[in-house]
């Protein structure tokens, strides 16, 4: 056992929902005299705790719904738990999700300082990994031209290479990102998540295809309904979810 | 905050203002020019108008109109496009880590940036109506730098009131409107008479408007009652900003 890297502790995220709830301001208005704002709780997880440890690649799968991302959300940062508390060093954690931060209007050039500012890279460090991350993501002789003339392989392309291209052991959050692009990127991106877990990266995937957590995960973590039904090896959680679906 | 934090968020705050200028004339041929243009064509067409009309109260029209337009438009453009700035960057938004402020004040940057340019024009248009540069003129950037804070605490507010409620943004069209004419860019004040005439002296953009004239057009200085409202309100307007933002932050992203 190496030393614990992300500690989810009794996680419980609970949304106050307004039922209808007003969406204009008039509406909300006539709400508030009439008394008429009914809350409801919508508990998206629930008691959820386990622990990552360093160097462990672990799955997170869970259909449509079931809380994934929210778990996403609060060991990132972004979202604040109701209850429970997540131990994990942010300033290391880095969230990789598809298609975000890039601008249809501006090159793949002006993207890739963009989306590097964004997630914290110095230009220093851009000016030295630009030609790198460009090679990477195959792209050369494209980088003038508007992202949006580039194909949705292109962009998840650029946006892996921008992620990955830093060196130093971190923990690296993949958001449905190795299922994407053509046979022989998703190899590669592949291997370069494997280069970067023997570097020591602690990486969390998350994912609803079972192949791309059994290839490549330690450690598997299932959650249905807000609720974590199981843990442990990849394989047998993989073969719980998959029964799970076929009972359906 | 550490250095290097403060040279990360400045580095992010360029790189969000150069995509804010490139998308804006994304399309167009003329590019950044616009910024210039924009403002020497608008005051042509009213001056064409108007400085007939309000002859004998406005010494030069031009320069009077140019001068207020330039900081209503600065106002505007800093308010309106910061409202949407929460909902246009969402989902960048739930995965970065440094604060949602910095993509308002990325905004109501490029606002400031887009008001040098046309300060470009600005410059030329006072050399040829021949408006003597005085020394009052200093005071300008400090002027700037309290609509910048005014301009930046609205944008707080305005941008928070948006997460919750979609219609704000119509609502703020009609003020806006409303506004300009409270803010005497095209006419001369005098016109005025009782409330209206007190409602646009203690409206805090005349008051921007009103000092920066003074400061061009006459070497004036503000009174020191006008100063203490400029800079209360912009400090009024930062502070309540800042403090509804901070306390309304996570339910902003749950609402996101």
């Amino acid at each position: 056992m190496g030393e614990t890297e992300i500690s989810v502790e009794h996680v419980t995220m609970e949304f106050i929902r307004e039922r209808d709830e007003s969406t204009s301001l008039k509406e909300f208005l006539i709400k508030a005299a009439k008394g008429q704002r009914k809350r409801e709780r919508l508990r998206a997880l629930d008691d959820v705790s386990f622990s990552v440890d360093k160097g462990e690649v672990v799955g997170i799968i869970g259909t449509n719904g079931s809380g994934k991302s929210t778990l996403l959300k609060i060991i990132s940062g972004a979202l604040r738990p109701t209850f429970g508390r997540v131990a994990v060093d942010r300033s290391r954690v880095q969230l990789l999700t598809l298609g975000t931060g890039f601008d249809l209007e501006l090159t793949g050039r002006e993207n890739v300082y963009l989306n590097g500012a964004i997630i914290g890279y110095t230009k220093e460090f851009i000016d030295e990994n630009y030609e790198k991350i460009v090679r990477f993501a195959e792209l050369e002789g494209f980088m003038g031209e508007k992202v949006r003339n580039y194909s949705s392989g292109m962009v998840s392309r650029l946006g892996f290479a921008i992620a990955t291209v830093r060196e130093a052991p971190e923990i690296l959050i993949l958001d449905e990102v190795l299922s994407v692009g053509d046979l022989f990127f998703r190899q590669k991106s592949e291997a370069r998540i494997k280069e970067m877990i023997g570097g020591g990266s602690t990486v969390l995937i998350v994912s609803h295809s079972t192949p791309v957590i059994r290839s490549n995960c330690t450690k598997a973590i299932w959650i249905e309904k807000g609720k974590l039904r199981c843990q442990g090896d990849p394989r047998q959680v993989c073969q719980a979810y998959e029964e799970m679906g076929r009972k359906r | 905050m550490s250095r290097e934090k403060v040279k990360q968020y400045t580095f992010l705050i360029r790189q969000l203002t150069a995509r804010e200028i490139r998308r804006k004339y994304a399309r167009s041929y003329l590019g950044i020019l616009w910024s210039v243009l924009n403002p020497l064509l608008s005051m042509a067409v009213l001056s064409l108008i108007f400085s007939r009309m309000f002859r004998r109260s406005i010494e030069n029209y031009p320069i009077y109109y140019l001068t207020g337009y330039l900081v209503w438009q600065t106002f505007t453009a800093a308010t309106v496009s910061s409202m949407s700035t929460l909902a246009d960057n969402k989902t960048l938004l739930l995965k970065v880590r440094f604060p949602m402020e910095l993509f308002i004040l990325a905004r109501v940057y490029t606002a400031m940036v887009n008001l040098a340019y046309s300060l470009l024009a600005y410059g030329v248009m006072l050399a040829v109506f021949r408006v003597r540069p005085r020394p009052a003129l200093l005071l300008a950037p400090a002027v700037f730098l309290l609509l910048f804070l005014f301009a930046l605490g609205i944008s707080y507010l305005l941008s928070a009131a948006c997460v919750f409620f979609g219609d704000v943004k119509h609502l703020y069209t009609v003020l806006l409107t409303l506004w300009m004419y409270c803010s005497a860019i095209f006419y001369p004040v005098s016109q005025l008479e009782g409330i209206m005439r007190r409602v646009v002296e203690h409206n805090p953009l005349y008051l921007y408007i009103d000092c920066l004239r003074g400061l061009v057009m006459e070497g004036r200085l503000p009174t020191p009652l006008a100063s203490a409202q400029m800079f209360l309100w912009a400090a009024g307007a930062y502070l309540a900003g800042t403090a509804v933002f901070r306390r309304k932050r996570d339910r902003m992203i749950q609402k996101l």
